[in-house]
């Protein structure tokens, strides 16, 4: 057992207080949960002190309190079982408190510590000596070892979402992703659709193009293939803009309040739907002849086919959005002019600036976001017959791609960075490569090199022995010894981008701009200027599509909240997470069916959307990481089940709020203690408590269930059935409930209500199913007798 | 000044004080490491260190409880018993229970065999005539892999009337 500091505490307070003075101190009741904890150091984080509640005074009683039986929270179990007053007015609460372990550790342990206890899965208690302890996503790990391995003590009614998940972690917009993956292999699409629009209202467009770390960070990594996310979210923003007239809707009611947007880029874009849906009305201001930022310009068609863009834009002027084309802040419109007309301003217009490498012969390049943004113009010309693209990144990718399907002779690549290194999407490459590109990783601009009339025949280049530093940050460093010749009669700089403020004006840009050329922001995406935000690429520098739509998301949030508004994400996705048993075990992800390297046009999109069907296939594959085990606290259904409160040293909490949670710290706040557990009386309710379990001492149980029955005339007046064992919370069986309501008690109904039960909350695991059965059996034998 | 800590174990007190330095008790100490590696009292056994097994066990106040879970700082006054606590300090005779479970050969390897022993020994404090269901209840929380219990059992309803 680790070092620990340890106090006696003499009242709850001071335990509290003393609790809160630590970084990670842990209150000890019984200490027979705790101790063993500590000594197997199955915590990654060791307590730095233990807070003994035992020898507070006057906490271990059990009351009469007229209607109800009052038990103070350090009483032990073995009291409880033994007490005269809870045999007659709390049967069940004794009888679940006699359930626990053995009288060994009843004499120790309390109430208060069994309702607090934690989780009992062997995947989360594997001990460290005996091979390391396994960080599972309950104790704020990646992923859940049992949802795939051995889990025939787990939950039977689905998991529940503990902490961020590794995907929606990586996402830069915090995509919900498991929640709208569980909607779609329901068929629930329109409930999905809700979901993602709340972190990424453009989904059609940002399936197309982003990177997908979401994917990189899946756990179905650990199997096979990760889960096909961005085909599924591909699928889905199709979906959304087939039914664009129910998704992009124009507010009931207006705010009268209103916003310009510079920039109509993703960022924007996002920024106006979120700001237009609860009533503000919107401009955005376009320099170029179409809305939509790199994704209308800068991103080739055969990527991103252009008319996406276009349906997308439609939509969200459809909500009413006002669409300023071809108005160029700082030109055709002062800023100041737009900020005396508008109640908020957002500023993105990404970055768009050829940025000066200072390379001998740098004139002679062309500039790849230009070469891109032209290439209609290009396709007109005949292109250079050799190419050499710089970069490594998803534009130097869009440019040789393009300049290879444009007819090029040879296109070749250079780059800085190894091929794991390289940011372009992996599938980009490969495609790049299937096309005849050919690839030099590891090299570094040297100069161009011309001939004798100032034809660029060449590049001069350098190696690039490493280019991020121990710390990770972009700092290459070059062998100048070790030179390369890239013969080329076109050379194409994909290198970066920088962000150009001359729109600004002068006086404005000294006031909001950054020490790096940026527009300085805080978290909610405020500017130094009161009232003036900004996103995207100009407040981040050269990111992410999916970065800007978070800018814009989390932008639109603070100006409305200015504005008075707040606007809410009301979609949660289900309480329960339901995996597909059979498809999460599928190694072999559905992804959009490639185009032939033959057929492939820079016209025509690559790649086809995966169709409904194979969409919900798909979203079957996604494990809902979760927390799978099974809440062990016998107490717990018996509290929920009559209707118990727990008093706090802050408070008084329902006990179904109480259990509510995986973890009784999801509920409680730091130096919170329980301290006491008031039981109502139930009279002219039949209650009880029953435990199934392979050994008649020491074991959790497989499944329990606790009831409280109240009948007239042998009609069942009010039913409280809650099962233990089956889920990671206590399950109130309001189904059931409100099924037995009114009805009389024969032995048909019982298997009826019991029938109901597996039907309506029953998913179990691969080995978990037998559970359904026992809940079954138990509540066949709880209501029928 | 560091925290006094006086433990009452089989009658005798013993003085010690809480700090990491030689010869003082550990905050991280649990009662089945201060009795047997720094007090000497091997009867009682170390096995599981989960509280699932009873080999541990001794009597606090009254109850049998594992002491593998108890930490040793929270003892401060608390009255231990432990098999060596049993016998008469004076004669050496055997505690009755003892003597029982000798007449009955009520163990095998007898590794078990003292937290047995107390546990009937906190049961038969509180309550000098317990049923059978009483006596698998208050034993339930000890195991033996010998298959001692039928034995053991024998022993205990051999001195209850």
């Amino acid at each position: 057992m680790k070092k620990f500091e340890h106090l006696n505490a003499k009242s709850f307070s001071e335990a509290g207080k003393a609790i809160r003075s630590y970084r990670n101190a842990k209150p000890s009741a019984g200490g027979t949960d705790l101790i063993g904890t500590l000594r197997a150091g199955i915590l990654e984080k060791n307590p730095d002190a233990i807070i003994n509640l035992k020898t507070i005074p006057d906490s271990a009683y059990i009351r009469d309190k007229g209607d109800a039986v009052a038990i103070g929270a350090l009483t032990t179990l073995d009291d409880i079982d033994r007490s005269e007053l809870i045999r007659k007015d709390a049967k069940a609460v004794g009888e679940a408190a006699r359930s626990v372990a053995s009288t060994l550790i009843r004499n120790a342990a309390t109430i208060g510590g069994n309702i607090c206890q934690g989780v009992r899965c062997w995947y989360y208690r594997y001990p460290d000596e005996i091979g390391g302890r396994l960080t599972c996503l309950r104790k704020g790990g990646d992923m859940c070892y049992a949802i795939q391995g051995r889990n025939q003590f787990h939950s039977a009614c689905g998991g529940m979402k503990s902490g961020l998940h590794r995907c929606t972690a990586e996402c830069p917009a915090s995509t919900d992703i498991s929640a709208y993956m569980q909607e779609i292999r329901n068929g629930n699409w329109d409930a999905a659709a809700r979901i993602i629009m709340q972190a990424n209202p453009i989904p059609s467009l940002t399936s197309r193009v982003c990177p997908h770390n979401c994917q990189k960070a899946c756990n179905q990594n650990e199997y096979g293939e990760s889960v096909s996310i961005h085909s599924v979210e591909r699928a889905l923003g199709d979906y959304i803009m087939k039914n664009s007239d129910r998704f992009y809707v124009a507010p009931e009611q207006e705010t009268g309040k209103k916003v310009a947007i510079i920039g109509g880029g993703p960022s924007g874009l996002a920024a106006a739907f979120n700001l237009r849906k609860v009533g503000h009305s919107v401009t955005v201001y376009e320099k170029m002849p179409e809305a939509g930022g790199v994704l209308m310009y800068g991103i080739p068609e055969y990527r991103l086919p252009k008319h996406y863009v276009r349906s997308l834009v439609k939509a969200i002027e459809g909500m009413g959005v006002e669409f300023k084309l071809e108005t160029e802040v700082g030109k055709d419109i002062e800023l100041e002019a737009i900020k005396a007309e508008n109640d908020a301003l957002l500023l993105n217009t990404g970055a768009w600036k050829q940025p000066i490498l200072g390379l001998e012969g740098e004139e002679l390049t062309v500039f790849g976001l230009n070469f891109l943004v032209e290439v209609k113009a290009f396709m007109n010309r005949q292109i250079d017959k050799n190419v050499l693209v710089v970069g490594g990144g998803n534009v130097a990718m869009d440019v040789a791609l393009t300049a290879l399907r444009l007819g090029a002779h040879n296109v070749t690549l250079a780059c800085l960075e190894q091929r794991h290194e390289m940011p372009a999407i992996p599938e980009e490459i490969n495609r790049a490569e299937e096309e005849g590109l050919v690839m030099y990783n590891g090299w570094g601009l040297g100069k161009v090199v011309t001939d004798d009339s100032g034809k660029v025949i060449g590049l001069d280049s350098k190696r690039c022995t490493s280019v991020f530093d121990v710390k990770g940050r972009f700092n290459p460093v070059y062998d100048e010894e070790d030179r390369r010749f890239f013969p080329a009669e076109s050379i194409i700089l994909a290198t970066g981008q920088k962000v150009d403020l001359d729109f600004l004006g002068d006086q404005f840009k000294d006031k909001i701009a950054s020490a790096r050329g940026l527009i300085e922001v805080d978290e909610t995406k405020a500017t130094r200027e009161p009232g003036v935000y900004a996103g995207g690429d100009l407040a981040s520098g050269p990111a992410l599509a999916i970065e800007a739509v978070r800018d814009g998301v989390i932008a639109a949030s603070s100006i409305s909240r200015e504005l008075g508004v707040k606007i809410e994400r009301r979609h949660k996705g289900p309480r329960f997470f339901k995996p597909d048993i059979e498809e999460i075990e599928n190694r072999f992800a559905r992804t959009e069916e490639d185009t032939p390297v033959a057929e492939r046009t820079l016209e025509r999109e690559d790649t086809t959307t995966l169709s409904m069907v194979e969409a919900e296939k798909e979203a079957r594959r996604c494990m809902s990481c979760g927390c799978y085990a099974v809440n062990a606290s016998d107490l717990s259904p018996v509290l929920v089940a009559l209707d118990a409160k727990i008093r706090t040293t802050d408070r008084m909490i329902e006990a179904e709020t109480f259990f509510s949670e995986l973890d009784a710290s999801d509920v409680l706040k730091v130096g919170e203690l329980v301290t006491e557990i008031y039981v109502p009386k139930m009279k002219d309710y039949r209650t009880g408590y029953m435990k199934l379990r392979w050994r008649e001492t020491i074991d959790f149980a497989v499944t329990s269930l606790a009831y409280a029955i109240k009948e007239e005339d042998g009609v069942i007046k009010d039913a409280r059935l809650v099962a233990g064992g089956v889920a990671p919370i206590p399950l109130r069986l309001y189904e059931v409930e409100s099924f037995l309501d009114g009805k009389v008690m024969t032995h048909e109904l019982a298997e009826e209500a019991a029938a109901l039960a597996v039907a309506t909350y029953g998913h179990p695991l691969k080995e978990s199913g037998y559970k359904l059965q026992t809940m079954k059996s138990q509540l066949v034998k709880a209501l029928a007798g | 000044m560091s925290r006094n800590l006086n433990l009452t174990i089989n009658g005798k007190l013993y003085e010690f004080t809480v700090g990491s330095r030689l010869g003082q008790i550990p905050e991280n100490e649990t009662l089945v490491d201060t009795l047997r590696d720094r007090i000497g009292l091997t009867g009682t056994k170390r096995s599981c260190e989960q509280g699932a097994c009873g080999c541990c066990t001794v009597i606090i106040d009254g109850k049998a409880v594992a002491s593998c879970l108890t930490l040793t700082v929270e003892c401060e006054g608390k009255i231990i018993t432990t098999i060596e606590g049993l016998a008469d300090p004076v004669t050496g005779k055997l505690d009755p229970i003892q003597e029982a479970f000798n007449k009955h050969n009520a163990f095998q390897c007898g590794f078990c065999t003292p937290g047995i022993i107390m546990s009937t020994k906190a049961l038969l404090d509180a309550n000098p005539n317990p049923t059978e269901e009483e006596i698998k209840e208050a034993l339930s929380g000890n195991y033996c892999r010998c298959i001692s219990h039928y034995q053991v059992l024998e022993a205990v309803k051999s001195i209850i009337g």
